[in-house]
């Protein structure tokens, strides 16, 4: 039994990690430039498919680092392109150009890689379980938890210690000052889109090695990650962390004991978590 | 006498409201110019206006001898011109630190260290949020963001809002430093006695309109016409 609890806890915080990179960059997206950005499973997706096509040639590693870059790339040229006009305008118009953008993400990665799923080689040393009494706990997921840990961390290091940062952080607050402070915003939006996708793309990776690919491979994603926000708190990075991972250790332990539930635990959390706190646990007034 | 900006007949809308109605001034540099009028006289619109916030629909802004009508915000900060917004928009979420270094870095003597030797209060609470600071200090982290960026030009919006006798003294005494140190001020203020003190030009603003442009001495002088300019809000004017 306590094997069982350890294996839904262990699985449930390796979810949550995904939940956790997903939600982090919708929450900066979300946060600087108001937009809901419905096409993030749609990134993550191509950045799975990204680098199973370069596996053949640079290998895993070089998979793992080169695809999320081309993958924020993409970010980047489709903010520049499409959602800075939408900047400004009613909610709906970046609504349904991220919807739209969504739908062609899943149906280009069809068109190019086909419908069925797609085997992902991870290195076999990588796939071997640990140790023989946790045979679950296989080299791969602890690597998966780690590297995520590590981006988490070099993100939070961003927002903190670099201009960069700081000016995101403020411009969630204020982008107008911001602005007249003589930072380009319209740059500022496009690095920080960017930053966003590139976490997403690099989700996409680990989470091929785990699931395989599909070209929905994002879409189970997206709205645990909207509700790991919201019990978070919109524009807390720790907050967003902390509620990916609390929804995925839920939804474990529920796949256990109610299996039934286990969608269901997160949605109930959310409803008690905005009775209770409404802003989300580490949310406040000023974003960040 | 060469002006650091001009502005030839701005009309400014927000929405469809006509707020500014062919406004035209002249910043001379090396001066205090002051904007004095009553609220919702088109005062703010006016500097919001000048740094790109609200762009004029007609008019021509030329800043340092350069067209800047249509230049967006950060384009023309990058050129010199600082801006204290009104209300003093601070970063509530960052520490003053922090605050101190969204600002871009144009070369210059001000720096975050000489910031903080000309503000010791904002050294001392260097590592608080800027939502823990008092409406003094927020003043000052306001003022001192925009130094950053070693204006030859500072825009100010009513800078001595809300805040303690004291505390507004200090705040025109730093507005007199900058003169001294050869940065040209613009003035937005409700504070009328203490900026016809400090200011060597002066405007008055009514209904989106200049209702009177010339020296601050002059107006100083004349407690008649200010009575008349300040129209109905005569009591108001008396602040100090």
């Amino acid at each position: 039994m306590s094997q069982l609890i350890l294996l839904a806890v262990v699985n449930g915080l390796i979810v949550g990690a995904f939940y956790a990179l997903m939600a982090i960059g919708l929450s900066l997206i979300m946060s600087l430039s108001d937009v809901i950005n419905f096409a993030h499973g749609g990134f993550l997706a191509v950045g799975a498919y990204l680098a199973y096509s370069m596996t053949p040639y640079v290998g895993f590693w070089g998979g793992l680092l080169i695809a999320p870059v081309l993958t924020a790339g993409l970010g980047l040229l489709v903010e520049k392109v499409l959602i800075s006009r939408v900047y400004g305008r009613d909610p709906l118009y970046s609504l349904l150009l991220t919807f739209g953008l969504a739908f062609i993400f899943e149906d280009v990665t069809r068109y190019i890689w086909g419908a069925q799923g797609l085997p992902y080689q991870v290195p076999g040393w990588l796939m071997s379980p640990l140790s023989l009494s946790l045979f679950f706990l296989t080299g791969y997921r602890v690597f998966m938890m780690a590297l995520i840990m590590v981006v988490v961390g070099a993100l939070f290091w961003l927002m903190t210690r670099t201009r960069l940062g700081l000016r995101i952080r403020a411009g969630t607050l204020d982008l107008e000052t911001v602005s007249i402070l003589g930072v380009n915003v319209r740059v500022l939006r496009n690095l920080n889109f960017g930053i966003g996708i590139y976490l997403a793309g690099l989700a996409g990776v680990l989470a091929a090695g785990q699931l395989g690919l599909q070209p929905t491979i994002g879409d189970s994603l997206i709205m645990p990650s909207f509700i790991a926000i919201i019990i978070g708190g919109l524009g807390s990075l720790t907050g967003t962390l902390l509620g990916g991972l609390m929804i995925g250790v839920a939804s474990g332990l529920a796949t256990v004991f109610v299996p039934s539930a286990s969608e269901a635990v997160m949605y109930v959390m959310m409803a008690v978590v905005l009775l209770v706190r409404p802003q989300g646990l580490l949310g406040e007034e000023g974003r960040f | 006498m060469t002006s650091a900006l001009t502005a030839r007949g701005l009309q400014t809308y927000y929405g469809k409201s006509h707020i500014l109605h062919g406004v035209s001034l002249e910043v001379p540099e090396g001066k205090i110019t002051t904007i004095l009028g009553r609220n919702g006289a088109g005062k703010s619109t006016t500097l919001r206006s000048l740094v790109g916030l609200t762009p004029a629909r007609e008019g021509a802004i030329t800043i340092f001898g350069k067209e800047t009508t249509h230049l967006p915000p950060y384009a023309i900060a990058e050129m010199g011109v600082g801006f204290v917004p009104e209300g003093r928009k601070i970063f509530a979420n960052l520490t003053v630190e922090e605050n101190l270094k969204v600002p871009v870095e144009r070369p210059g003597s001000w720096t975050i260290a000489t910031i903080f030797d000309l503000f010791p209060r904002l050294k001392e609470r260097r590592n608080n949020k800027g939502r823990q600071l008092s409406g003094g200090e927020q003043e000052m982290l306001s003022i001192a963001r925009a130094l950053l960026l070693n204006p030859k030009l500072m825009i100010l919006d009513e800078p001595s809002q809300g805040l303690a006798p004291l505390i507004v003294r200090e705040v025109f005494r730093i507005i007199t430093q900058m003169r001294a140190e050869g940065i040209t001020v613009l003035l937005v203020e409700q504070n009328v006695r203490m900026s016809l003190e400090v200011a060597d030009q002066v405007y008055v603003l009514n209904d989106g309109q200049v209702a009177y442009a010339g020296s601050a001495a002059d107006l100083r002088a004349d407690e008649a016409l200010l009575q008349s300019l300040a129209g109905v809000s005569a009591e108001k004017w008396e602040i100090e």
